[in-house]
This record gives structure tokens, C-alpha cells and sequence, in this order.
């Protein structure tokens, strides 16, 4: 069984990426969980056809009436389950993954999955929100990035809090915003973490028709050059063997990487 | 600054003592069901009543203001109080619970002090200041009186830091040694016509055994002879209602006692520089023996040849630690307390009965 988890500024893509690996090892016919960590609990959207699921912390409180299964089944096969997670402004979004991962350990994951993705919400923002990287869950983190000033920002920070826990990092993954050089500069920054780019999504309007329509690109938009860059990660995150403890660097470091690769 | 490893009292359990001070009808602890579990016991017994939320996981993940305003509707309307106090704990704190808004949503009558304290605010003062700042805001005590309890709470700290159970990083509790070594040296001094002096320097309630080794100390006195002078901390015009109360309580039972106290050193919520100003008043008196009954170290002075009385295992353990011989213990008196409201027979007061008695006999 492999475990990873997604993290990356928010509003970078991550759900976008997470959602479109799963429905490419789904296809591969890999026996594959996508586990959603933002109480917003919007994540698996697209492999359940635009449904939205009961939530499984909402299913555990006492005199839930939630209906329906904590586990839903998605595109292909997919298991899909959003922790959730309190309303805006109350309670205590980070003790909810801490408790939802957790049981969701003791009591759904079985030994014949093949791979498990953690989407988690923004930064490592709190104790709560590193939950998926402790021990016996994700063995291996990947950071979605672009070749932005604020993304590479918070990617090196979330590197600071790899560092600090001792988790793997294997690797950048460049969800383009076609920034001039900006291959370049993730590959760049990545090599000064420690680090590599391990794949890179171009930006197209495809991504964003699929989503309309509830879907994922690989689902929806199966011969695409979009779902093959989807493919390929995952084939690519499959296979790593680079996986290492990375060496955050200075905001100062970051910006001279942009004005020398940068347009 | 010394770093301390023993737990000490909590902010929250502090706010919790402020609010009985203030005659609050009912606590509410917005937290885990344990949280203020041995304190509440005691409180109940004081005429407190003291509920909790209880919160759960699910609690902690989705937040408990419905809890709340649910039991604060339930209080007004089983238990009708003038007063209720809301005591943050560390849970319902770190999540960022809001004390306000459930006040606002519950819409009860009484009175409600909603106290954002938790473990985690510093020492134990911390959360009494608290309750006594928002008690201030409310009206419900004035200005001034929050101004000089703040100032004597902050001594209080100081004194614990420098003298007391925080000024070392391990204090080992002490259970307290017998006290018929130091009866018997109180009577012996009396006996060859010494004069014993007796201060109690006691923080509230606890002077309530404490004052008994006054009346003891006069039994002593008038069986065996001597001399003796007496100084408290118990002046009933100082502190809140319920403090003076407790002044008052004292002042009739040493009375009835015979005892008339020599020197008023402040009211019972002044321990942290009464204990000054006793050593002030006794400065240029000629005494044999003194006895020092309640926080002992808050007299600046104190010397190996003093006799210590106090209820706090670490403070007692720190005196015998440094060469403090006549040191005892008068443990648990804060549990045989709640809900006094006279003098009680305290252990030392009690041997030095019979040691006289035996004497006589």
C-alpha cells in the first residue's frame, strides 16, 4: 500500500491534481482511496459526478442523521470519503482530521489497497493539519506549486514543516500558470529543497469544462493531452524512488531564483 | 526564572474559587466532564452549584455553543440565580469557543460572567484577576476593589515565586510531621512564663483552622501561665462580602474563646502583606516564641527559630528542606473547610489541648 498527501497553497489546484490521480490509478485498476481533508468537503466532487457526499466526521457525531454511506463509491471504482469537518469560524477543523484519519485507519483501511491520496487543505496550518504525515499514514508528500512568488512562498514553508516532522518529500508538482520560465524555476527551487519536480500540468481550459460538468478530466476528457499530463504523473508519483527529508531555503533565495528565471 | 516540573493550581480552578467569593449561584464549566471535578466537589459544598457541558470529541471538532446556551437555559430555569459565572477550560478556549455569543443566544436574567480563562494563561492568579476584571465591567464589584485584589493577587505570585511552592523546580509534597514536639515547646515557653506571639497570616477560608491555634495557644495559657499576643489577618472591613464574612465568623468564635486579637494586620484576601506588617508590629516586642499560622513564608523575617504552621505539603516540605525544624503541617485543611462557617479543631491546636491537659491532669 502507498499513502501520500497533497499539500500546496490554497487555491493552487490540489483537489483539481488529487482527483485526477485518483481516476488515473482508478483506470489502472488500482484498488484506490481519495481521502478529501477540507471541511468544505468539496474535493471528490468530481470523481462522484458532481455529487456531494455525507461527510464522515458529521456521521460520528452522536444523533447524526446523516443518510447514506461515509464511503462513497466514484469514478471507477474510486473510495471516496471527505473527513469534513466543523462550519467556518467554529470548533476545530485540525482536531477533526486528526480524529478522522485515525479512525478511518482502524476501521476502513484494508490491506488490499493499493494507494491512498490525502488531499489536505492549505498550509500545514496547525498539529491537526499534518495529521495524514504521521507515522503509518502517508509515507510520502508532494507539493503543488507554480511559478509564482506566494506559491513558491508556500511551498517552501510547507517544506519547513516536512523538515520539522522528518516526513519525505517526493517532489513539486508544477500545476502551471504559465508563468514565464517557470518549469525552470520549479526545477530550480525544487533542487535547492532538496527536491525534484516530479511533474508538470499545463494550464488548459479543459480542466475547467470537466469541472462544470462534475467530472475529471480523465474521465471526461479521456483522450486529452490533459488527462495523458494527469496519467503521467501519477505513473510518475507510482514510481518515485527520490524521496528525501527536505532543506527549506530563504523568501530572500526564492525571489532571486524568479528574477534570474523569471521573464 | 525557575523552571518548575510540579503541577500547580490552575487559573481555571482559581477562577472557579473567585466566583464562590463572589456569591455566584452556579458555575458553569464549558469543557470536558473531569475538568474542575475535585474543585466543584469542594464548591458544592460551599453552596455553589456547579455544572458542565461536557463536551466530547465531536465537541472539540464542531464546536459546543449549543451545548452552552442549552445549559445556561436549563440553569435559569431549574435553578433560578442571581449570578452565574462561565469558566473557560482549555478546550473549549484553544478551539476559540465564543462565551458572549452563547450568553446573547441564551437570553437569561440573571447575571453572567463569562470568565476566558483555560490552563494554559499563566499562574493561578491569572484566572482569579480575570473574573474579578470582568466582574468590574459588570458592575458587580467596583473598580477600586478590582484594582487592589489585582495588586494583592500579583504579590501573591511574587511570594510563591520567591518563597513559595514555585521557588524551586521540585518540591516534593511533605505529609506533615508530628506535632506533639512543637506542643510541647508552646506550653514548655509558656510554662516558664514566656511569651508566645501567634500569627495568623491565612488566605480565606483556610483561616478558619488556622485561627484555632489561637484559641489552643490562649487555653494554653490561662492552664499553664505566661503571656501572649495575638495578630490576624482577619479584619472584617476588607474584601468582598463573603471574605468579611468569614473575618466576622472568626472574630465571634475567638470571642467566645477569650481571645481578644492584638493586632489587626488586614483582611483575609491580604495575606501576601499582612505577613509584613505582623513582622512590623512585633519588631521592637520582646517575644520567646513565635508561631506562624497559614503562609508563613509571607512574613519576611521568619527564622529557624520560629514554629511554621501551614496546609501546603510543598511549602512544607521547602521549610524542613532548609533547616525550618519547628515546621507542621496542617494538611487538607482546604477540603474540611468548604462550607465552615466557624473555627474548626486544628491537629496542632488539638495536641497542644492535651499536651496541656496531661500537664494538668
Amino acid at each position: 500500500m502507498k499513502q501520500i498527501a497533497i499539500y500546496g497553497k490554497g487555491g493552487i489546484g490540489k483537489s483539481t491534481i488529487s482527483a485526477n490521480i485518483a481516476a488515473a490509478y482508478a483506470e489502472m485498476g488500482l484498488n484506490t482511496w481519495y481521502i478529501g481533508c477540507d471541511p468544505k468537503a468539496d474535493g471528490s466532487m468530481t470523481l462522484l459526478g458532481g455529487r456531494k457526499v455525507s461527510t464522515f466526521l458529521e456521521k460520528m457525531r452522536p444523533g447524526s442523521v446523516t443518510e447514506g454511506e461515509v464511503v462513497a463509491t466514484g469514478f471507477k471504482g474510486v473510495n471516496c470519503v471527505e473527513t469534513g469537518g466543523p462550519l467556518a469560524g467554529v470548533g476545530c477543523a485540525g482536531r477533526g482530521i486528526i480524529v478522522a484519519v485515525q479512525a478511518l485507519d482502524k476501521d476502513y483501511f484494508t490491506d488490499d489497497i493499493d494507494i491512498i491520496i490525502y488531499d489536505v487543505p492549505g498550509d500545514v496550518v496547525c498539529g491537526g493539519f499534518a495529521a495524514p504525515l504521521r507515522e503509518k499514514f502517508a509515507d510520502e508528500v508532494y507539493i503543488v506549486t507554480s511559478g509564482e512568488y506566494l506559491a513558491l512562498y508556500a511551498a517552501d514553508n510547507i517544506a519547513r514543516g516536512l523538515e520539522n516532522l522528518k516526513v519525505n518529500l517526493g517532489g513539486l508538482i508544477c500545476n502551471s500558470r504559465e508563468v514565464d520560465g517557470e518549469e525552470g524555476i520549479i526545477r530550480d527551487f525544487a533542487e535547492r529543497i532538496g527536491s525534484q519536480m516530479i511533474g508538470f500540468i499545463p494550464r488548459d481550459a479543459v480542466v475547467r469544462e470537466c469541472e462544470n460538468r462534475g467530472r475529471t478530466v480523465v474521465e471526461w476528457a479521456p483522450a486529452s493531452r490533459q488527462a495523458d499530463a494527469y496519467r503521467n504523473l501519477a505513473k510518475a508519483i507510482l514510481n518515485n524512488k527520490m524521496l528525501s527529508v527536505p532543506s527549506p531555503i530563504d523568501p530572500e533565495e526564492i525571489r532571486s531564483i524568479l528574477r534570474e528565471k523569471g521573464g | 526564572m525557575t523552571e518548575v516540573l510540579h503541577p500547580r493550581p490552575s487559573p481555571i480552578v482559581a477562577a472557579m474559587y473567585t466566583l464562590r467569593d463572589l456569591d455566584v449561584d452556579v458555575i458553569v464549566m464549558h469543557g470536558p466532564p473531569g475538568c474542575g471535578f475535585t474543585a466543584s466537589r469542594l464548591l458544592e459544598e460551599a453552596g455553589v452549584t456547579v455544572v458542565t457541558t461536557g463536551m466530547q470529541e465531536t465537541d472539540l471538532i464542531f464546536g459546543a455553543e449549543e451545548k452552552l446556551v442549552k445549559l445556561l437555559k436549563k440553569v435559569d430555569e431549574d435553578f433560578h440565580p442571581k449570578m452565574v459565572g462561565i469558566v473557560g477550560t482549555c478546550a473549549s478556549m484553544i478551539i476559540g469557543e465564543n462565551l458572549d455569543a452563547a450568553i446573547k443566544k441564551a437570553g437569561i436574567r440573571s447575571i453572567v460572567l463569562p470568565i476566558d480563562t483555560h490552563g494554559c494563561s499563566g499562574p493561578n492568579t491569572v484566572g482569579a484577576i480575570r473574573v474579578l476584571e470582568v466582574a468590574a465591567a459588570k458592575g458587580v464589584i467596583p473598580w477600586e476593589e478590582f484594582e487592589r485584589q489585582r495588586e494583592m493577587l500579583t504579590r501573591a505570585t511574587e511570594l510563591e515565586r520567591e518563597r513559595g511552592m514555585t521557588s524551586k523546580p521540585y518540591l516534593k509534597p511533605h505529609r506533615g510531621a508530628t506535632k506533639l514536639k512543637i506542643a510541647n515547646k508552646i506550653v514548655e515557653t509558656l510554662k516558664e512564663e514566656g511569651k508566645v506571639a501567634v500569627i495568623v497570616n491565612a488566605k480565606k477560608e483556610t483561616a478558619y483552622r488556622f485561627a484555632d491555634v489561637l484559641r489552643a495557644v490562649e487555653y494554653a495559657r490561662g492552664k499553664v501561665g505566661g503571656s501572649a499576643v495575638y495578630i490576624a489577618n482577619t479584619d472584617p472591613a476588607v474584601g468582598l462580602p463573603r471574605i468579611r464574612r468569614y473575618s466576622q465568623d472568626i472574630i465571634r468564635d475567638l470571642t467566645e474563646a477569650g481571645v481578644t486579637v492584638d493586632f489587626l494586620t488586614g483582611g483575609l484576601d491580604e495575606y501576601p502583606v499582612a505577613g509584613e506588617k505582623a513582622a512590623g508590629y512585633l519588631k521592637d516586642r520582646k517575644v520567646d516564641l513565635r508561631v506562624i499560622c497559614g503562609l508563613p513564608h509571607a512574613v519576611p523575617d521568619i527564622t529557624q527559630r520560629d514554629v511554621l504552621v501551614t496546609d501546603q505539603p510543598r511549602v512544607l516540605r521547602n521549610f524542613l528542606d532548609t533547616g525550618f525544624e519547628y515546621s507542621v503541617g496542617e494538611i487538607s485543611t482546604h477540603s474540611a473547610l468548604m462550607g465552615a462557617t466557624g473555627i474548626v479543631h486544628s491537629e496542632l491546636g488539638d495536641t497542644i489541648r492535651e499536651v496541656v491537659d496531661e500537664e494538668l491532669a
